[in-house]
C-alpha cells in the first residue's frame, strides 16, 4: 500500500493515454499467466491419474508370449458353437487346424471345413472322432464342442490319444461322464480346460481378485441372485436337403433330425436351459463365494413348451446355501425362456455393497449401500471407477417423493476394465498357452467337476420336489 | 420528483479509474470461467473420440430441427466438433490471460446462448441426459451467459492482462502514423 502512495499514477486500472508502458504493466498485463501453469499442472495430473486407472484395470490380462511355434489343432464338433470358438481361435497366433470333426457332414462340418480353407488352413474332415485319432498323428489339441452327452467319450478318447483337450461345459451330463474325465486326465497327464469362458474374463478376474479379494469392499455376502432369461423361440430347424440319413442319426444316439438339432431339451441328450445357462453363471456363485454348496432346492417344469419335444423344464429357480468362512450364504438362480427380461447377470449383495456383473456387453457397476464407508481409496487404487450418475431419470422421480422409510438408491461405481475381444478368446488363450507350458488353467477339471455337481443337482432337486443336500465328498474325484 | 437515479459510481469507474477492489473480483471471475471454457475444450480434445452429436441429438424446443440436422450431416457435425474443441480453448485462453478480451467474452457469449437454446430447461421440456442439478429456464449456462455479459462491458483486459499491453502498443501504432 504505501509503494503505491509514493507512485499514485501506476494505481490506474490502465495505463494513462500518451504514458510509455512501465514495468507495472507488464507485471499487470501478464498477472493472471500463473493461473495457466496451474491449469496446466492440474490437467496433468488428471491424465495422470486416468491413465494409472487405465494400465492398472489392463494388469489383469495378461502379456501374450512372443513368438510361438504352431500348434496342431483340431475341430470336433462344428455345429453353432464350434464355429464361435473358431473365429475366436482364428484372432490367435500360431494355432494350425489340420482337422474338423462332425457328424453332420453335409452342413456344419463343410461349412467350417470351407471357412477355415478361406483362412489359408487344409483340415481334413472325418465325420468319426476315432477314425480322426487313428489318421491324426501329430496333433496337439482338440477343441471339442459336440453335445452334452458325447463330452465324456470324446474327451476320455482324445486325452488317451495324447491330445490336450479343451472341452465345452457342461462338462458331461452325468456325474459318471465327469469323473471319467477327470480321472482320464489325471492318468494320461493331459490337460483338459472346460469351457466356463468367464473363468477368463478379465472383467470377471477383475471381480473376483480386485473387487472381492483385495478390497472386500462390498463387505459380507449374505444373498447373491442372478439369471438367464430369453425370449421364447421356436424349435430349432435344418434346410431339408441337407437332412441326415436315420442311420447315421441313429449310430450318434439321435431319434431324430428334430432331436438332433435340439438335443439341450432331452434327457440323455442335454440337462435343459438350467444345465445349458445355468451351469456359466451357478460357476461364477462357486468362485465368487470360495466354496460349494451344502444344498439345493429348486422348483421347475415344463409349463410352456410341448413336453413332447422339450423333456427338461423350461422354467427353472433355484436356491442354494453355501457355508463361506465369512457365513452362511444364500444364492438364488433362476432360468427360463419365455421371456427376456433383465436378461443375464449375477448379482452379489453384501452388507456394504452390491456386484453386478454379466458377460453381456461390459454390463457390470458395483454399488456402495449408503451406510457404508466411503469408496474413495478403491477409486483412487483403481479398483472400481468413480461414481456415475444414475441413468435412469424414472429412478431420480422416484427418489424426489421419497419417503424416510425408503433407503435412497446407493451410488454406481464402474468396473475399469473394458473387454472387447470375442467372450470365449480369453479362455482359448489359456489354454494354448498352458498346452505351451506358459500358463496354469483357469478351468481345469477338477473345476469344471465341482460345477457339474452343482448343477446337475438342481434337475435332482426338481425331480424329488424337495431340498437336497450335498456332501462335501460328491465334489471329489 | 425524485431525480433519475444516476448509474452507481463501481459500475461506472470500472471502465475508467475504477474501483481497484471491483476490477480485481471482475478479473477473478474472468479468470475462472476462462479455467472453465479451457478445459472443458482441451477435455473434449484429449477424449479423442468426442463429438457433440449426442448433446445435438438431444434438443428440444424450436430450433431441434436445425441442431439435429447438424448432427445427422457428418461435415457439417465435423466443423461443430472442431469449432467446439478450438473455439472453447481459444474464449478459455482469452479469458485467462485477458487478451482480446472483449471478443473472447462476445464469443463465449454465443457459444453459451446455442448451447442453452439447444437443451433449455424450459416448463415441460424433458431431457435423459442426466443434469447435476434443478434448473427452470435459469441454468448454469444463463449465469455463465450474464457473467460473461460483464467480463464483456468492463475492460478487466486492460486491468490485469495482455490487454493492457495490447492496447499501449496500438495507440503507439496509431500516434506513430
Ligand atoms: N460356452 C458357451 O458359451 C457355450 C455356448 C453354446 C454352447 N455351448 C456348448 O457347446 C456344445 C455344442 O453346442 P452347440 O450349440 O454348438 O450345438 P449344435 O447342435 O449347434 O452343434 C453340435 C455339433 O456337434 C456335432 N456332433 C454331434 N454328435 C457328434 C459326434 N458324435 N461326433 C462329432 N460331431 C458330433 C453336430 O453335428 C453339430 O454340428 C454344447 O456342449 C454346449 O453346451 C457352450
Amino acid at each position: 500500500m504505501t509503494e503505491e502512495k509514493k507512485e499514485p499514477k501506476q494505481e490506474e486500472p490502465e495505463p494513462a493515454e500518451g504514458k510509455k508502458l512501465g514495468r507495472r504493466d507488464f507485471l499487470q498485463g501478464l498477472s493472471t499467466l500463473p493461473v495457466l501453469g496451474l491449469f496446466g499442472a492440474a490437467v496433468v495430473q488428471q491424465a495422470r491419474f486416468d491413465r494409472k486407472q487405465k494400465t492398472k484395470a489392463a494388469g489383469t490380462v495378461k502379456p501374450r508370449a512372443g513368438s510361438v511355434s504352431d500348434l496342431n489343432v483340431a475341430l470336433l464338433g462344428a455345429g453353432a458353437q464350434g464355429e464361435v470358438l473358431l473365429n475366436a481361435m482364428l484372432k490367435i497366433p500360431g494355432l494350425r487346424f489340420r482337422a474338423v470333426c462332425d457328424i453332420w457332414t453335409e452342413y456344419n462340418r463343410k461349412k467350417t471345413v470351407n471357412l477355415l480353407r478361406k483362412y489359408k488352413h487344409e483340415p481334413n474332415a472325418y465325420e468319426n472322432h476315432e477314425d480322426m485319432l487313428a489318421r491324426e498323428k501329430d496333433l496337439d489339441a482338440v477343441v471339442i464342442a459336440t453335445p452334452d452327452f458325447w463330452h465324456s467319450r470324446h474327451a476320455v478318447d482324445c486325452m488317451k490319444a495324447g491330445l490336450h483337450v479343451y472341452c465345452e461345459k457342461e462338462m458331461s451330463n452325468t456325474l459318471e461322464g465327469a469323473r471319467r474325465m477327470v480321472m482320464a486326465s489325471r492318468e494320461t497327464k493331459r490337460l483338459l480346460q472346460i469351457g466356463h469362458q468367464r473363468r477368463s474374463n478379465p472383467r470377471y478376474i477383475h471381480c473376483r481378485e480386485r473387487i472381492l479379494g483385495e478390497a472386500g469392499m462390498i463387505g459380507r455376502i449374505a444373498t447373491v441372485g442372478g439369471q438367464w432369461n430369453r425370449s421364447a423361440q421356436p424349435d430349432l430347424g435344418w434346410p431339408a436337403r441337407y437332412a441326415m440319413p436315420a442311420e447315421r442319426l441313429k449310430r450318434y444316439g439321435f431319434r431324430s433330425m428334430a432331436q438332433f438339432r435340439n438335443w439341450r431339451w432331452y434327457k440323455g441328450l442335454g440337462g435343459g436351459p438350467i444345465v445349458d445357462l445355468g451351469s456359466h453363471q451357478i460357476d461364477i456363485y462357486n468362485w465368487f463365494l470360495g466354496g460349494r454348496p451344502v444344498a439345493v432346492t429348486a422348483n421347475g417344469g415344463i409349463d410352456y413348451y410341448p413336453a413332447s419335444t422339450h423333456e427338461w423344464y423350461d422354467t427353472v429357480m433355484a436356491v442354494y446355501e453355501y457355508e463361506t468362512p465369512a457365513g452362511r450364504t444364500r444364492a438364488f438362480y433362476q432360468t427360463q425362456t419365455t421371456n427376456s427380461s433383465q436378461g443375464y447377470f449375477e448379482n452379489f449383495m453384501g452388507d456394504a455393497g452390491t456386484l453386478l456383473i454379466s458377460e453381456s456387453a461390459n454390463r457390470g457397476a458395483v454399488y456402495r449401500e449408503p451406510s457404508a464407508p466411503a469408496w474413495d481409496e478403491w477409486v483412487r487404487r483403481g479398483i472400481v471407477t468413480a461414481p456415475v450418475l444414475s441413468e435412469d431419470p424414472a429412478a431420480d422421480a422416484a427418489a424426489a417423493v421419497l419417503d424416510v422409510r425408503e433407503t435412497v438408491s446407493p451410488e454406481k461405481y464402474g468396473l475399469p476394465v473394458e473387454f472387447t475381444d470375442p467372450y470365449h478368446k480369453p479362455h482359448l488363450e489359456n489354454f494354448f498357452d498352458a498346452v505351451r507350458g506358459n500358463a496354469v488353467l483357469n478351468c481345469p477339471a477338477e473345476v469344471g467337476y465341482e460345477c457339474a455337481v452343482t448343477v446337475l443337482k438342481v434337475n435332482a432337486s426338481v425331480e424329488a420336489a424337495r431340498r437336497l443336500t450335498f456332501d462335501p465328498k460328491e465334489f471329489e474325484v | 420528483m425524485v431525480p433519475f437515479p444516476r448509474i452507481p459510481q463501481p459500475v461506472r469507474q470500472a471502465n475508467a479509474s475504477g474501483d481497484r477492489l471491483t476490477l480485481v473480483a471482475l478479473t477473478v471471475m474472468r479468470v475462472a470461467i476462462g479455467w472453465h471454457f479451457l478445459y472443458e475444450g482441451l477435455a473434449k480434445l484429449l477424449k479423442g473420440n468426442w463429438s457433440a452429436a449426442g448433446f445435438l441429438l438431444q434438443s428440444k424446443w424450436a430450433l431441434a430441427p436445425v441442431f439435429k440436422w447438424m448432427a445427422n450431416t457428418p461435415d457439417v457435425l465435423a466443423v461443430v466438433n472442431a469449432m467446439n474443441i478450438w473455439g472453447l480453448m481459444a474464449i478459455g485462453l482469452g479469458l485467462m490471460l485477458g487478451a482480446f478480451t472483449r471478443l473472447a467474452a462476445c464469443a463465449g457469449m454465443l457459444l453459451i446462448l446455442l448451447y442453452y437454446v439447444c437443451n433449455p430447461p424450459l416448463p415441460g421440456l424433458y431431457y435423459s441426459i442426466p443434469m447435476e442439478g434443478n434448473y427452470l429456464i435459469v441454468n448454469k449456462n444463463i449465469v455463465e451467459l450474464a457473467a460473461l455479459g460483464v467480463i464483456a462491458v468492463t475492460s478487466t483486459g486492460r486491468f490485469a492482462g495482455i490487454d493492457r499491453l495490447l492496447a499501449a502498443w496500438f495507440r503507439k501504432r496509431s500516434l506513430k502514423s
